[in-house]
């Protein structure tokens, strides 16, 4: 009877397992920090104040200037990290922003940008813009707000 | 034999890889070290021609600078927050900060478009047309139709104003078309707690007319729920009035409690649906609606609310072939005080959509004890599986047979199931089979397909 070699089945598996998730993986690892308009008084925002901004349910700041949603387009890491934000998968994010410009609760879908450099150039331009960025391509100028507290270099800090 | 084709398989996964690292590690030979040598220095030379590139261009922006605008543009100040940055992230580029004009340049000014259009084919097992006209020809039981074009339009005029307007073109008898335009708002938004809008709205008594508007692409089903439907296709609620509404959110908490008051005027003309083809003019005089909703902060996707809706109407019927002005009388002369309670529980997320609503309609004749109270409700469920979305709906109306405002409706209730597939962002296909039990008439089953779009 032919004794069956476990161990090259499960390196090979394993090898494949890591191929599949390793970019999940990356992008899990990934901080991503909430970039707002250097002329913004809020310093920090909890979580769930973060979902209501960025599914529309919130329309404006504290101030009473209205929200600017900026975003990325689709495919980037800072949109994937808003469908995750939001628990949203890429098709319900576009069918949810179409009812809710046709309900009324939003006179626009958010503004897609194509790059970084247009997102800062994009909230420095308007004063309630607000849009998420690569922790690592965070600029002099920019400000970054606190989420329930944390800032992006803490380990407890939500947006990963 | 068995191992050696193991041994095979492993060959070929680990030798790419070996042979990747061997190409890696491998020391370039004494032609390659010339060629490293030339790309080096040309890699410098393009090095400093850019530099030079970037200050000739600083140059020049600040010659333009100086020349055009006397005053200085302000560049946002640094914040105490970019400390945030972790030592690892790259050296800051060298950039000038953007400059910030005027917040009135923001503003994206034009209007924004998008449109909704369906194709539908319905069959039924009578001939005689159902819930409205839809192109619907007697004695043919099976037809194409268009149902609701529309097109939806905004335009943001200040950072707090816009105006929303929503038209719809409707197939009617013998393939005409009649155009509505269901929404003209002109929105003030003060902040989250005062949105303020004048205009013709579509009245928000229940979730439904709140949700899907116009819109059969945005709705699961192939048809609005028949309590839900707009009145000029012979739905029961008065959907549409002329006046002000008050949204916005009450400081709650976690609750998340929002509030909606609506004061307008409204002129419901209601075809019937048992295919008599008799107008009904409730003549409304001025409505008032209050909902509350709550969308609690724990529990996403879920809404709870109620809301209360009071008018006077008539109840002039003419037929719907002869105008208005030839057949209905100047001054009605009984009126009735029409009024509609909703509940409403909702839950819609991870794919999930459980609407659950329902209704009490009033009638009272002015002057006398007499009364009609009319129930209704509809259930909806449906789950998401990929691009397919089956859903099954129990819906529920009776109007008392004496009823003289809903004599056309009855008793009517039965479940519907289905499913609709998402071709793609923009298509949507979906198939519906519905049972309807009457009152007094045969049972009612059908057939719907429709093709739904936006773009």
């Amino acid at each position: 009877m032919a004794v069956v070699r476990t161990k090259p089945i499960v390196m090979f598996l394993s090898l494949l397992a890591s191929l599949i998730f390793m970019p999940q993986a990356l992008a899990q690892g990934t901080v991503f920090a909430v970039v707002v308009n250097a002329n913004n008084s809020v310093t920090n925002l909890s979580l769930l104040d973060l979902r209501k901004l960025f599914s529309g349910s919130k329309h404006s700041w504290p101030g009473g200037s209205p929200v600017k949603l900026i975003v990325r387009a689709p495919g980037c890491q800072e949109r994937l990290a808003l469908l995750r934000l939001l628990g949203m998968s890429e098709g319900e994010y576009r069918q949810y922003w179409t009812g809710q410009v046709v309900r009324g609760e939003a006179d626009a879908e958010p503004l897609v940008v194509p790059s970084f450099g247009m997102a800062k150039e994009a909230v420095a331009a308007f004063p309630g813009g607000i849009t998420l960025v690569e922790v690592t391509s965070i600029q002099p100028g920019m400000k970054v707000i606190r989420i329930d507290g944390h800032l992006p270099s803490d380990p407890r800090y939500p947006l990963h | 034999m068995r191992s050696r084709i193991k041994n095979c398989v492993l060959q070929l996964f680990v030798a790419p890889l070996v042979i990747a690292g061997l190409a890696a590690a491998q020391a370039p030979g004494p032609g390659a070290q010339e060629n490293v040598e030339l790309l080096t220095q040309q890699v410098k030379e393009l090095q400093q021609q850019g530099q030079e590139m970037q200050d000739r261009i600083r140059q020049l922006e600040a010659n333009q600078k100086s020349a055009l605008s006397p005053v200085a543009i302000p560049t946002p100040a640094p914040t105490a927050t970019t400390s945030v940055v972790p030592p690892e992230t790259e050296p800051p580029r060298e950039s000038p900060p953007p400059a910030a004009p005027s917040p009135e340049l923001h503003i994206l000014r034009g209007i924004q478009w998008r449109g909704f259009a369906e194709a539908d084919y319905k069959v039924l097992d009578q001939r005689v047309p159902e819930t409205g006209t839809y192109g619907f020809v007697p004695g043919s039981a099976g037809n194409f139709y268009t149902g609701d074009f529309d097109l939806f339009l905004t335009s943001r005029l200040t950072p707090k104003t816009s105006v929303l307007a929503e038209i719809d073109f409707q197939e009617g008898d013998a393939q005409s078309f009649k155009v509505d335009l269901r929404r003209l708002l002109l929105k003030y938004d003060f902040n989250d707690h005062f949105k303020f809008s004048f205009g013709r709205y579509q009245t928000n008594i229940g979730y439904y007319n709140w949700a899907f508007r116009s819109a059969s692409w945005l709705q699961t089903t192939a048809d609005r729920p028949l309590v839900m439907e707009f009145a000029s296709d012979g739905g029961i609620l008065p959907t549409q009035a002329v006046g002000i509404s008050l949204t916005g959110s009450i400081p709650s908490g976690d609750l998340g409690l929002n509030y909606v008051a609506e004061y307008g005027s409204g002129d419901t003309i209601r075809p019937d649906i048992n295919g008599d083809a008799l107008l009904n003019d409730e003549n409304n005089g001025n409505q008032i609606n209050i909902a509350l909703f709550v969308r609690p902060d724990h529990v996403p996707g879920l809404q709870i609310g109620a809301s209360i809706y009071h008018d006077q109407i008539s109840d002039l019927v003419f037929p719907a072939a002869s105008s208005q002005t030839e057949s209905a009388p100047e001054s009605p002369s009984a009126r009735w005080n029409q009024t509609i309670v909703n509940g409403h529980v909702v839950y819609v997320s991870r794919g999930i959509e459980f609407l659950n609503e329902g209704f009490l309609i009033r009638h009272a004749l002015i002057g006398t004890s007499e009364t009609f109270n009319t129930p209704a409700f509809y259930s909806q469920l449906s789950d998401k599986f990929g691009p397919i979305r089956p859903f099954i709906r129990f819906q529920y109306v009776n109007a008392a047979a004496r009823n003289v405002i809903y004599d056309d409706v009855g008793l009517r209730y039965g479940p519907s199931f289905g499913a609709r597939y998402d071709l793609n962002d923009y298509f949507a296909f979906k198939a519906q089979l519905d049972n309807t039990i009457r009152r007094g008439l045969p049972d009612l089953n059908d057939l719907h397909l429709q093709l739904a779009v936006t773009f």
